[in-house]
């Protein structure tokens, strides 16, 4: 046993973790190797000194966790405690005081900081030998080389759109070999997370091989909107009233000013004005708390069920990277409103998802031009695509319509693709196009994946010289 | 899953590689659904589009309708699109930047068209929306008002709404609103 | 920003959780008192869970130091705590996070205090007992149930866990479901309903009000049509609900009126069986509603509502008295919403007058229920809940073999019965060995024959010969060697938080049956033994 005052050594301190790391199992993945790998015998004498898998965890795996709110919070603690040692947290917020119900790395005196600086220095502060580095803005401002440094990101978020850019993100960093196989190096694995009051979601995706975010997002049922003609003529409910504030009566009154949902003064305007249509109509229910919530479109959250969904996203993480267990295969939701029921269902990927799908290898001279390119999508055996419009990276290289925009892209008809496509030797596009389906013609939007014959090598030195 | 002793010999070579590379825009799921939705306009002779900040920049642009039939043929109508990178999990938000007296269209510029919120659905596109601003203009509906008073005088007294209209259009007040000319 | 030893408003703290449970789920939490029993990572996360949303108060109760190996999985404890005592760590940063909290520690092992001092445990609303072994659950189990102390047992061991809820019995006001029909009494309208609905033209020619007519006005009106032309029938088979679903879409004057289509879709409404559920049946007709002084307050109102289903309710329950919204008129909508509020107010005041009655009878003060629970009683009247837990000890010699054998033929079961079982299985092998199987890297190998024969005799005990337990699910027992893992600690401490407080708050539904168990692969599934 450590006396008071001696540091711990490693081995004692993750002595519960060892025994997943360090020892074989029948249920593990195939990539497991229990370290450090020799015999039994001699690792029974070995294990207390070094454990290989746990050393690797620490020293080479980066780590990133996008958000530092319910979710993000116990993220970061339980991957500090999984032997993660280089983690990286990403969050645009502040921190607020509806937070410290869940939020347990911030306190009263927090709010108002950056989420990530503050939950970074506390996990830091508390788990000894682990380094996070905070991120205080957008996901959106990073290049899109930072992300590559990671071995894996983990999400805790709650928007739909933030987990889209994510998931973009890490999947166009997925490369496809000649046979539409996933080429292992390229795959950024991603764990995410998602909760609503009692209920919530885990989920695996390993682009190419389980479904992206696209692929489902379905899943996903899309906001209620009321009509706007209820709002204005025929309310009948506390929101009705509320949205009418907000949407119609805000712009109205205040012309140019834009809404601020986070100024506490606009809530108080909107609660006050929803309040006097209320009465004017008759209608009950309409309160401060409800209007925060139907304008911010809050959504319930409690510790418990953040504390159950990160652990869950965390676990699998740690699974992944170490292979000690196998992965959830892939959606698991949680559901404590009745009882507990946790349930994994297997979705499957789409193959044509313009996300993480291999689309379709097209191998051009560097001499081809786009209009060359637009013909050989017609002939292409596999695509057989007419009238194509072409984009690729926000550029659109040509669109065939509308007119205003095919005068525009008219002139990058005649220069070289390779050009266009800043003389990269890989890269992917999109077209949109009559394509051929079930040997029908039907409107069709394809990623396609070009790559210059012979400029492999060349571009390479090319661009490291540049650098 | 992942060869950790595969990544440890990777991770000096990174940063070399990762220097080279020019940084990448990321285009949305929803940006190329967008792309597909424009390529594939089919714009009915009354419309046409444009597009303030140039051909790279699709989530923002500007629809202009004319009528050639109706209360309202002659005049400009001038449709903002902003299509957020949910698209189209969420419908494009499109405002009225013409100053209209329409009982479906209020003075700040709301709309109101059911495919535009409540009855949006992800099958949906541009084209759609098109139609049915367009359908607007045909066929004003005094049923769902967002503009009350335009909404009754349709319903009570359709001389006096295409005197208003025609009113408006020229550039004048009808009421206590003024409206700038858009014929 | 808010500058240090700030106050903050606990509505504006607690608001994500107000919206929940409102402000008397937040009152029965900050009433309650926990005593948790070994703070290692899966109690320690539950508490923490439990302190942040602001429970009353905690009581820690522990009596190992920190180690080494407690830094590496529990975050509330760090260096600076080596060698203290490890409910006292806890309790210090569990004040921390909630000042609000009333956090206490008693340094004393808890398989001790069992033992020695049983009457402890009555002074807590519920105990939480983690990382126990079974002798010590069964010894706790009987002293929680003689008390009447709700007891949460939670188990973290490698990958996999399990959560058990014991208690005689929870009966739950506000199970809010996802899901449930609403109270619309389309079947059966009383008088001002079908007034209010007669009163509107429902071939009304002005096309804005025909297709702002609230699809309850069209749907009472036109079921009585259809009575009237089907000897005072509703339509109850399918043909005739298709008929009647043509019926209404003769009445629209064209195809995109809202109200209409929710009519159509509604339509099954009027067809639903009169009068109350099975599940609602039983609870009324429980022995527990023959009421005497020391019958719960929950029983006396459903001996009231038994009354009331009899007498004034003509065999239904007291109205809900909310409707969804729907495409109507204002005028129309918020009329409609004050009948149904009305019927509601007074069914309520008819139960208020039977429970009084009843308190009278029991020689109880009868103003002792408040009218606000007897308001919020009759409005989830239709989904009252009543779980009756069996002892672990009746779990454990008289299990459901049927259901049993079922979980291990069931292939999305069969690994948590076989957790189930090696997790009995563990504990037997720790009281003939003093130890847990796979503690020792040296005697893994030898514990793995070890920990099949001891499975084995738990099965042969529960009177299961021969059932067949998984080879590699005992191997991977013998590697877990009893660790307790942060991540799987937080998931099943995680759980246990949240049946705490549906457990506290009555609302929502605890885990009906005994067990939870966690899968580590490749799926992950609940799993309960029945009662």
């Amino acid at each position: 046993m450590a006396s008071p005052d001696a540091a711990p050594t490693e081995p004692e301190r993750w002595r519960d973790l060892d025994m997943l790391l360090a020892r074989p199992g029948n249920l593990v993945e195939a990539s497991f190797e229990p370290s450090p790998t020799v015999s039994r015998r001699r690792l029974t004498l070995l294990r207390r000194v070094i454990s290989g898998l746990r050393d690797l965890l620490g020293s080479v795996v980066e780590v990133l966790v996008v958000g530092a709110g319910g979710l993000g919070c116990e993220l970061l603690k339980d991957l500090a405690l999984s032997g993660f040692k280089n983690l990286h947290v990403i969050d645009m917020d502040t921190i607020d005081v509806s937070n410290l119900n869940r939020q347990f790395l911030f306190r009263a005196q927090d709010v108002g900081k950056s989420k990530a600086e503050v939950a970074a220095k506390r996990v830091m502060e508390r788990v000894s030998g682990v380094n996070i580095v905070p991120h205080f803005c957008r996901i959106e401002d990073k290049e899109i080389e930072f992300y590559s440094q990671f071995h894996i990101i983990v999400l805790g978020l709650d928007s739909i759109e933030a987990r889209s850019y994510i998931n973009s993100v890490a999947c166009g960093f997925l490369e496809y070999d000649s046979n539409d196989e996933p080429i292992p190096e390229t795959v950024k694995p991603m764990v995410d997370g998602g909760t609503e009051g009692f209920k919530g979601h885990a989920r695996v995706i390993i682009p190419g091989k389980t479904p992206c975010f696209e692929c489902i997002i379905w899943l996903f049922p899309p906001q209620v909107k009321f009509p706007l003609c209820t709002l204005a003529e025929t309310p009948r409910t506390a929101a009705h009233c509320i949205e009418y504030a907000h949407l119609i009566k805000w712009d109205e009154v205040h012309p140019g000013k834009p809404f601020d949902a986070d100024d506490a003064e606009h809530m108080q305007w909107i609660y006050s004005e929803a309040l006097k249509r209320a009465e004017l109509f008759g209608i009950s229910g309409v309160t401060y708390s409800f209007t925060q919530g139907v304008v911010k479109n809050i959504i319930p959250a409690i510790a418990s069920t953040n504390a159950i969904i990160s652990a869950a996203c965390a676990l699998e993480a740690f699974k992944l990277i170490s292979g000690c267990s196998k992965s959830v295969s892939n959606y698991l939701t949680y559901n404590g409103l009745d009882g507990t029921h946790i349930k994994v269902t297997e979705f499957v990927r789409d193959k044509d998802c313009l996300v993480c799908g291999p689309g379709t290898l097209i191998e051009l001279d560097t001499s081809s031009t786009l209009s060359e390119f637009i013909k050989l999508l017609e002939e292409h055996p596999k695509l057989r695509m007419s009238k194509a419009s072409v984009t690729h990276e926000g550029n659109n290289l040509y669109m065939q319509s509308p007119e205003v925009l095919e005068e525009m892209t008219r002139p990058n008809l005649s220069i070289p693709m390779f050009e266009l496509l800043k003389c990269v030797p890989y890269t992917t596009v999109h077209a949109t196009g009559m394509a051929e389906n079930n040997g029908k013609k039907v409107s069709s939007l394809r990623k396609l994946r070009v790559a210059f014959k012979g400029v492999e090598e060349t571009s390479k030195m090319d661009t490291t010289e540049a650098s | 899953m992942i060869n950790l002793f595969k990544i440890k010999g990777q991770k000096k070579e990174e940063a070399a590689s990762a220097a080279g590379k020019a940084p990448v825009k990321k285009q949305s799921a929803g940006e190329l659904r967008l792309h597909k939705d424009i390529s594939e306009l089919n714009l009915p002779k009354t419309t046409s589009i444009s597009f303030p900040n140039g051909k790279d920049d699709l989530m923002n642009f500007e629809i202009i309708i004319r009528p050639d039939e109706g209360y309202y043929m002659g005049g400009t109508f001038v449709f903002t699109f902003q299509v957020s990178p949910s698209y189209p999990h969420e419908p494009p938000k499109v405002k009225c930047k013409t100053k209209v007296y329409h009982p479906n269209i209020d003075l700040e510029g709301n709309v109101c068209l059911n495919i535009l919120r409540e009855d949006w659905k992800p099958v949906l596109n541009i084209n759609t929306v098109i139609y049915g601003l367009n359908l607007l203009f045909t066929q004003p509906n005094d049923e769902d008002p967002l503009n009350h008073e335009a909404a009754v005088v349709l319903r009570d007294n359709p001389k006096m709404f295409e005197a208003n209209v025609k009113r408006a259009m020229a550039g004048g007040y009808v009421g206590q609103h003024y409206f700038p000319r858009c014929a | 920003m808010a500058a240090a030893g700030v106050v903050v408003e606990p509505k504006t703290k607690y608001d994500r959780q107000l919206r929940i449970w409102g402000d008397q789920g937040q009152a029965a939490l900050e009433k309650a008192s926990i005593c948790l029993l070994n703070c290692g990572p899966t109690g320690t996360e539950a508490l923490k869970n439990l302190v942040l949303g602001g429970i009353g108060s905690v009581t820690v109760v522990d009596g190992s130091k920190v180690e080494a190996s407690d830094l590496g999985n529990n975050f509330l404890l760090d260096e600076g705590c080596l060698g203290q005592s490890r409910a006292k760590c806890i309790c210090l940063f569990l004040q921390e996070l909630n000042d609000a909290v009333k956090a206490k520690f008693v340094e004393e092992s808890p398989a001790t205090l069992i033992d020695t001092n049983p009457s402890f445990f009555s002074q807590f609303t519920i105990v939480i007992a983690t990382q126990l072994q079974e002798s010590s659950l069964l010894k706790l189990d009987d002293i929680c149930r003689k008390a009447d102390i709700v007891l949460v047992a939670a188990r973290s061991y490698g990958l996999t866990g399990m959560v058990r809820v014991s208690v005689k019995e929870h009966c739950v006001t506000e199970s809010k479901p996802d899901h449930f029909l609403d109270d619309l009494r389309l079947h059966n309208p009383w008088a001002e309903l079908k007034q209010f609905a007669k009163s509107i033209d429902i071939c009304d020619k002005d096309p804005v009000v025909h297709k702002h007519t609230p699809y309850i006005v069209i749907l009472v009106r036109l079921a009585e049509k259809w009575a009237d032309a089907h000897d005072g029938h509703l339509p109850s088979t399918r043909q005739e609900k298709r008929e009647f679903k043509d019926l209404i879409r003769a009445h629209m004057l064209n195809i995109d009126e809202e109200n209409y289509k929710e009519a159509v879709e509604s339509s099954y409404k009027v067809s639903v069986a009169p009068g109350i559920s099975d599940e609602i049946r039983q609870i009324i007709d429980d022995n527990s509603t023959e009421v005497s002084p020391s019958s719960s307050d929950f029983w006396i109102l459903v001996a009231a509502l038994k009354e009331f289903v009899a007498n004034e309710g003509n065999g239904e329950l007291p109205l809900e008295g909310t409707i969804p919204d729907m495409t109507s008129l204002t005028d129309y909508y918020v009329s409609l919403q004050k009948i149904y509020q009305a019927k509601a107010e007074s069914d309520c005041l008819a139960m208020e007058h039977r429970v009084k009655d009843i308190l009278k009878r029991i020689g109880r003060d009868p103003d002792s229920i408040s009218r606000a629970y007897i308001k919020t009683f009759c409005k989830n009247a239709r989904k009252l809940r009543v779980c009756r837990y069996r002892s672990i000890q009746e779990e454990f010699t008289s299990p459901i073999l049927s259901e049993v054998q079922k979980y291990f033929t069931d292939e999305d079961y069969s690994y948590a019965i076989n957790f189930y079982i090696l997790l009995r299985a563990v504990d037997r092998l720790a009281a003939n060995y003093n130890r847990l199987p796979g503690i020792f890297d040296s005697e893994i190998d030898e514990d793995i024959p070890r920990l099949k024969t001891v499975a084995a005799s738990v099965l042969s005990d529960m009177g299961l010969n021969g059932a067949p337990l998984s080879e590699d699910l005992i191997t991977e027992m013998c590697r877990f060697g009893g660790a307790e893992i942060h991540t799987v600690a937080a998931f099943i401490g995680g759980v246990a938080s949240q049946e705490v407080i549906k457990l506290v708050t009555k609302q929502f539904c605890a885990v009906a049956r005994n067990i939870y168990i966690q899968r580590n692969r490749p799926q992950i599934s609940s799993f309960g033994i029945i009662t």
